[in-house]
């Protein structure tokens, strides 16, 4: 019994940050941009989701809050750093999220400081734990499967494939009439949109939301999911996502089986960075490649009718 | 309360001082190999640990501990760019994924760091009392400090300027191609100026140390005013970076002072830099280094 709770819990996480992942997907794999600061849109999630449920408000128009809020602030913050080289967008975010992790640490009146908030959870414990994370698990593969749904039809549509020629050759793409600042500024807020749902979805799974949660180390997970699953690969960033709760829930039971001269968790993180430096130099493209793009005109030119009236005439 | 402004442009003098000592590697390394390298916070923790192991373990004091702490780093710097960032350099990596790795190996270091040591806050046994200057309140150390500065500033600007070392570190920066048909040996370049700059973020992590205290997130700590003095002073650019750290060092110390007026947390005191920042990247990204464009 205990293992299915504990395995359902580690599901529950995994969808959480499998919505994650695919946001940094979105970024990344499809439109070429470095987030490094994905945990501060997962913490304005968390936080807004946190405050607002605390004064009444329904815990869907929360989540909703969490992603608009999440959006605006993803493209306030991107907008001076998109029109310049990857790295500056980088340096910029990354700075963002320390700093607001800074200010929910230090305004006590808003953010509960070191103490964090509680949050009252959606579905009410009704004797059951197994229920209650059952019903967990149903909410977070709902709003996964959207994101999902949503990353998946954008990233084969026409505006995708604008997006994937914007990362391969941002002047080429420019010179065939697409505004490449505008095609990244959407993708950045879809992208912190997201984010800001999972973010939402883990202060009320958790309960209890505290600023240490909100570390760079958070960010550089979701990088190695997507980065080992194979960017602009969907699939890839949810493969990703499982590895690495998984690797992180082994870590945490051999914490307190095995006797290393080593701590763990220190342990856990040095052999994360390593993985991805290998998966880096000898697998950049990741465990599962990116599909080719598939349109009508693609087949049709490959396969379909053109080649037949060639024939027939 | 009387806000004594010696005091002030003095702190700040002492901040810009780290800054620069800290950052003039990042700079120089960001303009050579074309990537923030963020594992250079890591390289500044480092420092400071073997500062604190040669000083207060072996006991062989301060300046042994400069020395050794400058050199053992160097060496890692050099290796880091031998090791992992040339050969992705050479598949062909993305700046992206150059930046991913060296985050990657930051978290290597920093957790390798925290698990041989400690995570535990170190303090270095000797301590520097104040004492008065005139209007101002001074520890020995910042002297120290100031004056390294004030050396390393003259010294680089003297390799930069007279040394063919220098000529051949501003002629890679500014077109390596070009470097390389004058016969310049580009990655011998490259190595000496990740290994100069890997050193003094070491030495900026044992004054740092000796000031505070010594722990593995010591560099991740100021590894934000950092990049903005990079950014600040234009990338890899050394007068450029001269500048902005001084910027940077008054702008967080009239900034503290500001917090305190305003009643809101000194923590926010990183925000300042956070904010120089995102000014440069709206209004001037290429930094100060348009003021000088001849160096």
């Amino acid at each position: 019994m205990d293992i299915l709770l504990y395995f359902l819990d580690l599901l529950v996480f995994v969808g959480i940050f499998g919505i994650v992942a695919l946001s940094l997907n979105l970024e990344f794999g499809f439109a070429g941009l470095a987030n490094f600061g994905k945990v501060a849109f997962f913490l304005i999630g968390a936080y807004t989701y946190a405050i607002l449920s605390q004064i009444g408000i329904p815990f869907y128009l929360c989540l909703i809050a969490g992603a608009l809020i999440s959006a605006i602030f993803g493209l306030l913050i991107s907008l001076p750093a998109l029109r310049l080289r990857a790295d500056y967008l980088a340096i910029a975010v990354l700075a963002f999220g320390e700093i607001l992790r800074m200010i929910v640490k230090a305004e006590v009146w808003l953010a509960g400081g070191d103490w964090g908030i509680s949050v009252s959870p959606v579905f009410t414990w009704m004797g059951s734990e197994l229920i209650y994370r059952l019903e967990n698990i149903g909410l977070v593969s709902f709003c996964l499967f959207i994101c999902f749904l949503v990353v998946q039809l954008l990233a084969n549509s026409p505006y995708g494939r604008v997006m994937r020629a914007i990362r391969e050759d941002e002047i080429a793409a420019e010179a065939l009439g697409k505004a490449r600042a505008k095609y990244k500024a959407q993708a950045f807020m879809l992208g912190s949109a997201m984010a800001g749902v999972a973010g939402g979805l883990y202060a009320q799974y958790l309960q209890c939301i505290v600023p240490g949660m909100f570390m760079p180390m958070v960010t550089f997970t979701v990088w190695i999911m997507v980065l080992l699953g194979g960017p602009a690969n969907n699939w890839g960033a949810l493969l990703g996502a499982g590895l690495v709760e998984f690797f992180d829930r082994g870590a945490n039971i051999a914490k307190d089986y095995l006797i290393l001269p080593i701590d763990p968790s220190n342990l856990q993180y040095i052999l994360f960075g390593a993985l991805i430096i290998f998966v880096l130099l000898y697998r950049p493209q990741g465990l599962l490649k990116e599909s080719p793009v598939k349109t009508k005109a693609l087949e049709a030119a490959r396969y379909g009718r053109g080649s037949v009236k060639n024939e027939g005439s | 309360m009387t806000i004594n402004w010696a005091q002030i442009l003095f702190n700040s003098v002492v901040t810009g001082s780290l800054y620069l000592i800290g950052a003039v590697g990042l700079t120089l390394t960001y303009g050579l190999s074309n990537f923030p390298n963020f594992a250079h916070a890591e390289l500044i923790t480092l420092g400071a640990f073997i500062g604190y192991f040669v000083a207060e373990r072996l006991g062989l004091g301060l300046p042994t501990a400069f020395v050794m702490a400058f050199l053992c780093t160097g060496a890692v710097g050099f290796l880091c760019y031998r090791g992992i960032f040339q050969p992705l350099a050479k598949r062909g990596a993305t700046i992206i994924h150059l930046m991913v790795a060296s985050i990657a190996l930051g978290f290597v270091f920093r957790h390798s760091i925290g698990g041989a040591w400690t995570w535990k806050p170190l303090y270095f046994t000797a301590t520097w009392s104040a004492f008065d200057l005139g209007p101002l309140r001074v520890t020995g150390l910042w002297l120290w400090l100031i004056l390294a500065a004030v050396a390393l500033a003259v010294i680089m600007h003297l390799i930069l300027v007279k040394t063919k070392i220098g000529k051949a570190i501003r002629a890679t920066s500014s077109n390596p191609e070009l470097a390389l048909a004058s016969g310049i040996n580009v990655d011998r370049i490259i190595w000496l100026t990740w290994f100069i700059g890997a050193g003094l973020a070491a030495v900026a992590g044992v004054f740092r140390a000796a000031d505070t205290q010594v722990w593995p997130m010591t560099g991740w700590d100021i590894i934000l005013p950092m990049f903005a003095v990079a950014i600040l002073g234009g990338i890899g650019n050394y007068y450029g970076a001269i500048a902005a750290a001084f910027i940077i060092g008054l702008a967080e110390n009239i900034g503290v002072v500001g917090l305190i007026a305003l009643g809101l947390s000194t923590t926010y005191r990183i925000g300042i830099a956070f904010l120089i920042l995102i000014i440069t990247l709206i209004m001037k990204p290429q930094g100060l280094a348009m003021l000088f464009r001849r160096a």
